[in-house]
């Protein structure tokens, strides 16, 4: 962190949050509120006679609580800039009467009550989001006891207390009697790989590892300690981790296969007592310990959808930010020129983390280096003839990539070409056919329609598939060569966002008995958000159906992913299934009906468009 | 707009249950008995006119 601090390259904006980001890749404009600080971070030497004085305790965060800190404080040693900082809410004030005493003894005078945050605009090519991850709060675990007893502590806590830094300078005792404990239990996956509700069902990654450190380092410091550690799993892959977990047990650390149920205290001795089904053996065991870490997972930062927001970035289903692509663009974020590193992905340790860190700034110097970047060749166009200036199109997007249009002064969407992924979710929801997608253009879907419908329409099962997911799916299918049904007709679309409802109504209109839209999960959505825009489109189209007297089984919505041929392949007999159950009279009626409905669209666009003629010229 | 309890119906085998519906979060929707996406939130029932 010194070295970041004092690079020349790198400006150093601690204590600082984003509020606001605009622009696109190359072209980012980001509004930063630099917190005040109350203290010049200029002046300040950190000689530590503010504290002293300082007459407000406060439990100090950084240390989990153990130890108390002043209302002006350093964060936390080696902080950069090492400066102290004065929370305004902790503080008495600056009246001499209520206080006022770090100022009287600051001698270089860099205490500033009346300072203010400060809003800073800076332009900048790309973006690294690397905002890092919480802690699982192990409460919810009540067998565990962390609420009532005293002696269970989190693994965090665990490392203050075992710090030459922490509150005990390095002394691990027991918070009951200040004693060295003489046994030590580790509970693994605490939030972790859960089940039942509680918690999460992802690996937290890092837990395994953190507690066999955490035994050689007690096994180090005190010799003879009798350690436990109970765990579902131990996961030690990677680099040199296998060695240190069997180090751990040549130490004598026992490790047994199973979670603890219930925690006792006894409440003469403080000791714990953990009933736990020993996997190995099959039996049920009682150990008796002085103390108890609980190996809480991580989590996705609580505060984090603001910076998911402002960088219109998605998350998986466990909350953490989805790359681009999880193979070929690990570091990507769907946004072109924003890359994430770190725990803001998935949960990771230090040197995972250096390691995506410096992938990230890798990919971003590529960019700026290059001072010029790709633009897809499918993007979105607007055709200002046909544009009503509704601005529905600028809502739809998932990248801002459309500043909206101004009806009042007539002013036209803007497509921001190098903002735009090309979902084609704009495309699908322009009611006036006023935006075409480069490559994906209406007209070249409906002929592929045509195409499809043209010679016995009955017995085709025509499809819709994302290019990411589903029509992957379907190769997965393919090459794993699983059977499914030839009547299958795949029509590939960038998202199933771009799937207009004219296309489906086209297909049923030229006598397909079933229509299938597919495309990603939406936690897998490869246009952030665009999916969602496919879900609420159904829904239109299956009240329409309705209304028209079709039924509405006959239109069909599958999330399928690239992994999952299986579905792929059982989606497409569901659906050979379904088309034996539409009769010909059903077919027939349906190509009458949406015939009609289109001749009813038609005169009631055309009579408007006359409306307008007439209100125009008088 | 807060969420609000409807009625899902499967297009794939017909099973109808209940769940939360918010418009501004659309969350993805599965059929509890036949794991098929296509489940289709049904229009509320008019409410009389006083």
């Amino acid at each position: 962190m010194m070295d970041v601090g004092r690079h020349p390259n790198v400006e150093l904006m601690s204590f600082s949050e984003v509020e606001a980001v605009s622009g696109f890749v190359g072209n980012f404009h980001v509004t930063i509120r630099k917190k005040a600080r109350y203290v010049n971070p200029d002046e300040c030497t950190s000689c530590g006679e503010c504290a002293k004085v300082c007459p407000v305790a406060k439990p100090d965060e950084y240390q989990q609580g153990f130890s108390s800190r002043k209302a002006i404080y350093l964060p936390f040693p080696q902080a950069v800039p090492s400066s102290y900082i004065l929370n305004m809410d902790d503080c008495l004030g600056n009246n001499p009467i209520a206080c006022g005493k770090c100022a009287e003894v600051c001698e270089k005078k860099c205490i500033d009550y009346d300072d203010q945050d400060k809003l800073v605009n800076v332009e900048v090519g790309v973006v690294i989001v690397a905002t890092g991850m919480d802690v699982y709060d192990p409460t919810e675990y009540d067998e565990y006891g962390y609420t009532r007893f005293d002696n269970v502590i989190t693994s965090m806590e665990f490392e203050r207390l075992i710090c030459a830094g922490g509150p005990t300078e390095g002394h691990f005792m027991r918070p009951t009697d200040r004693k060295q404990p003489r046994s030590i239990g580790f509970i693994q996956c605490v939030g972790s790989r859960s089940q039942d509700g509680r918690g999460n069902p992802y690996c937290s990654n890092i837990c395994c590892m953190n507690t066999v450190k955490d035994t050689l380092l007690l096994c180090d410091h005190y010799p003879g300690v009798d350690i436990k550690v109970f765990y579902m799993d131990i996961r030690a892959f990677g680099k040199g981790f296998e060695d240190l977990y069997m180090r751990s047990k040549a130490e004598g650390v026992k490790y047994v296969r199973g979670i603890p149920g219930d925690v006792i205290e006894d409440s003469q001795t403080k000791n714990l007592t953990l009933t736990v089904e020993n996997t190995t053996t099959g039996k049920l065991e009682k150990h008796e310990l002085e103390m108890l870490v609980l190996s809480q997972g991580v989590i996705p930062r609580q505060d984090g959808d603001k910076i998911r927001q402002l960088m219109t970035l998605s998350t998986t289903s466990d909350g953490f930010i989805m790359e681009s692509h999880p193979k070929l663009k690990p570091v990507d974020a769907p946004t072109k020129g924003v890359y994430i590193a770190g725990c803001v992905e998935s949960p990771k340790d230090v040197k995972d983390s250096v390691t995506q860190a410096s992938a990230a700034a890798a990919r971003a110097s590529i960019l700026l280096n290059a001072g010029k970047t790709k633009i897809e060749a499918i993007t979105s166009q607007i055709n200002g003839d046909l544009c009503n200036y509704c601005g529905v199109c600028a809502k739809v997007c998932p990248y801002n990539a459309i500043i909206a249009p101004d009806k009042k002064i007539r002013k036209l969407p803007v497509i921001i070409s190098a903002a735009c992924a090309g979902c084609g979710a704009c495309a699908a929801e322009c009611t006036q056919d006023a935006i075409f997608m480069n490559h994906f253009r209406d007209e070249q879907i409906l002929a592929q329609i045509d195409a499809i419908l043209a010679v016995n329409p009955h017995k085709q099962l025509v499809t819709f598939a994302c290019n990411w997911c589903s029509y992957a799916g379907g190769d997965m299918a393919g090459t794993s060569r699983l059977q499914y049904p030839t009547t299958c007709r795949l029509i590939r679309t960038m998202c199933s966002g771009r799937v207009d409802e004219k296309f489906i109504l086209r297909a049923f209109r030229l006598g397909a008995p079933m229509v299938l839209v597919s495309g990603c999960h939406f936690a897998d959505c490869h246009y952030i958000s665009a999916v969602q825009w496919t879900q609420k489109r159904m829904d239109r189209l299956w009240s329409k159906l309705d209304k028209l007297g079709i039924r509405a089984d006959r239109l069909q919505l599958e999330w399928i992913s690239a992994a999952e041929g299986q579905k792929f392949a059982k989606v497409m007999r569901d659906m050979e299934a379904k088309l034996a159950t539409v009769t010909m009279a059903e077919i027939e009626h349906t190509m009458k009906v949406l015939a009609e409905d289109e001749e009813n669209e038609k005169a009631k666009k055309a009579g408007k468009s006359g409306a307008e003629t007439v209100e125009v010229s008088s | 707009m807060a969420a609000r309890e409807v009625l899902f119906k499967c297009l794939n085998c017909g099973h109808e249950y209940p769940g939360m519906f918010d418009m501004d979060h659309i969350t993805e929707r599965v059929c509890p008995k036949c794991r098929s996406n296509s489940v289709r939130r049904l229009p509320m029932p008019k409410t009389a006119k006083k």
